[in-house]
């Protein structure tokens, strides 16, 4: 819209600013806090300016731990988060891939059964199934392990679904001619379909990995050690200890540092999120 | 290069009628051939199947002596063009020629070589690194050209592949494929729909309506001796006037002449192409009328002047059955004016009522 009403513009930014305001104070305040020392927070003296004790929190959350919980250097679970959400987004995007492309271009028996299968899955997240599958993974000998953590997590409806609307969309002569180009089914996978499907894999990524990282139930129930244990439960063990004050200052700088990676994924995607969910170029 | 013959060859889609019934004919080596017809006729089906992107259910197709009912399309040593281009996006028009031969494992120094002159050829060498959106629809068009080229098959395909073009560009176009299929000696099957393409293109015309052959032939025998109704108003613009005439009935006022002409019992229908009913300007002797001349009595009712020629559009007698005249140069009659047309008799096509076949004149 082309308008000049300065009226409209003071409005529309009040708002704005406001809703940006909203989220990104609480976000400040916990980088304040990241920077204070326990005393200020315990006395509810916690300004709206940074302290002097950034660096010193940092160091000590990541590679020491917090003094009386669960004593335990934070770049473990950070790593371990970092894991569950790159195979967890990877996988998903793998597996997608071939089931949408398995549907759309072979003719095989049961093919839409296969796919209303799929899609009813949509129905089933973990929460629903959480016990007869753990009851699996345990059984398998899977708890405390990285593979029981993500595959339960990995099988996707969504992303099916949207690879299979996009396929659905790239022209059939451009099979055709691969075809008489000489290129076997595999290779217009390779060769055409997955460079088309660039922008899409993209925003699917951004999508899942979030998704991953901010698993808590499922990690919850099956890793039990230490070692284990995914950054958001980190935080959540942080913030009720028993017996003792919570260590504010040292569960604020967690909480920023789990919050940076999903943040540098989207905005080094940010350019091709947004073409995967909006533009399609064929 | 090879010759491609089709015998008795057949499609079926699964529970429904029959798309292509029972074709048979042959493509000489290094002959150009176009299948035309109206949308739906059959005509793409049939090229597909030559392709091998549609499965053959009766019959048999061979090139080069080879059968290849069961053959994979990349093996039948072929190549296609299709109507919307359909280049990989993603690839640079370097890429897009050179991907079929890679996937024949062509050594990289070959491929060069071969992508060079194919863009030498097409003048495509400034935009060899470009992608395919960068290019112009005509430029596209080129690069589906040279991907088909650079291959040195033994078959062109064309899948109406000027129709997405603007009407001068195809024009233009037109003149290079021709240039291009004489050029290399390919044999070449094209589909159109469009008939000025069709007889501008093809050595051999194959005209195609619901699922079957009407006719096949060299294009001017199909414009002056059409074997059934439907070739006879398919090849030619405007297309040619039918009347239909009852034997032993009068013919219809203003139409005199067609007394001898040979109408079977169940009738006939008697074709003139709109170029070949003259009328004399004004001012010149009107046309002597020889013996089997029909004469037809126009009320002109629209008249349209395209500059070099102008069609005129009357009915027979000023309320009968509506014709139209393709005469040279400017002819603009007022409308209203009746005028004498005469059609001469070895311009006259006689058609059977009963099966649209061509009824042959009387010597």
């Amino acid at each position: 819209m082309v308008e000049n009403r300065p009226l409209a513009d003071l409005v529309s930014h009040a708002i704005l600013i406001l809703g940006v305001a909203i989220v990104a104070f609480p976000v400040y305040l916990a980088l304040v806090a990241s920077s204070s020392d326990p005393t200020t927070i315990a006395n509810g003296q916690l300004g709206l300016l940074p302290e002097g004790h950034l660096f010193e929190n940092y160091w000590k959350v990541l590679f020491e731990g917090t003094e009386r919980s669960t004593k335990q250097p934070m770049i473990v679970p950070l790593f371990n988060s970092l894991v569950m959400a790159l195979i967890i987004s990877t996988g998903k995007i793998a597996i997608s891939l071939i089931s949408a492309f398995a549907i759309i271009y072979f003719r095989f028996p049961f093919r839409h059964t296969a796919f209303w299968v799929i899609f009813i899955t949509l129905m089933l997240p973990v929460e629903v199934r959480i016990y007869p599958t753990y009851k699996i993974v345990a059984d398998l000998g899977l708890l405390n392990t990285y593979a029981g953590l993500t595959i339960p997590l990995i099988a996707s409806a969504t992303a099916t679904l949207l690879f299979r609307q996009f396929f659905m969309t790239v022209p059939d002569e451009l099979l055709e001619a691969s075809k008489i180009d000489g290129a076997g089914p595999w290779m217009f996978f390779k060769d055409t379909l997955l460079p088309l499907s660039m922008t899409s894999i993209a925003a699917m990524f951004v999508i899942q990995f979030i998704y991953g990282w901010n698993q808590y139930l499922w990690p919850l129930l099956i890793t039990t050690s230490d070692d284990m244990q995914t950054i958001v439960i980190g935080i959540q063990k942080m913030l009720y200890v028993t017996d003792a004050l919570t260590e504010w200052q040292l569960a604020m700088a967690t909480t920023i540092l789990a919050m940076l990676p999903p943040v540098v994924v989207v905005v080094l995607m940010q350019k091709l999120f947004v073409k995967g969910l909006t533009e399609t170029e064929k | 290069m090879a010759e491609v013959a089709l015998s008795a060859v057949g499609k079926i889609y699964a529970g429904s009628v029959p798309a292509v019934k029972d074709i048979t004919f042959a493509v000489p080596d290094g002959g150009f051939c176009v299948l035309v017809g109206p949308s739906g006729c059959g005509k793409s089906t049939l090229l597909r199947m030559i392709a091998g992107l549609e499965t053959i259910t009766m019959g048999e197709v061979s090139i080069g002596n080879r059968v290849v009912n069961r053959v994979e399309p990349m093996d039948r040593d072929i190549a296609m063009v299709f109507q919307n281009y359909a280049l990989y996006p993603h690839m640079s028009v370097y890429d897009n020629m050179a991907y079929g031969l890679r996937n024949r494992k062509t050594p990289e120094p070959e491929i060069a070589a071969r992508v060079a002159e194919a863009a030498r050829i097409l003048e495509l060498e400034p935009y060899l690194k470009r992608r395919p959106r960068e290019l112009s629809g005509g430029q596209r068009q080129r690069v589906a050209m040279g991907r088909a080229i650079v291959r040195k098959p033994q078959v062109f395909l064309f899948d109406e592949p000027l129709s997405n073009l603007d009407a001068k560009l195809r024009g233009a176009m037109r003149v290079e494929i021709k240039k291009l299929q004489r050029q290399l000696g390919v044999t070449a099957i094209y589909v159109t729909h469009d008939q000025l393409e069709a007889m501008t293109l093809a050595d051999m015309l194959v005209v195609m309506n619901q699922g079957v052959v009407e006719q096949i032939g060299d294009p001017l025998t199909l414009y002056e001796r059409p074997a059934t109704t439907f070739v006879a108003q398919f090849i030619g613009a405007p297309p040619m006037n039918m009347i239909e005439l009852s034997p032993g009935a009068a013919p219809p006022p203003g139409l005199d002449g067609v007394q001898s002409l040979p109408v079977p019992p169940a009738g006939a229908l008697l074709g003139i192409r709109p170029e070949h009913l003259a009328v004399s300007a004004d001012g010149e002797p009107p046309i002597t009328d020889r013996p089997g001349d029909v004469d037809l009595d126009l009320t002109i009712d629209a008249v349209e002047a395209v500059g070099a020629e102008t069609y005129l559009h009357g009915r027979l007698g000023g309320v009968g059955q509506s014709f139209t005249a393709r005469e040279h140069g400017k002819m603009l009659l007022p409308p209203g004016t009746t005028r004498r047309f005469i059609a001469r008799r070895e311009h006259l096509h006689l058609f059977d009522a009963a099966t649209g076949r061509r009824i042959e004149a009387r010597s």
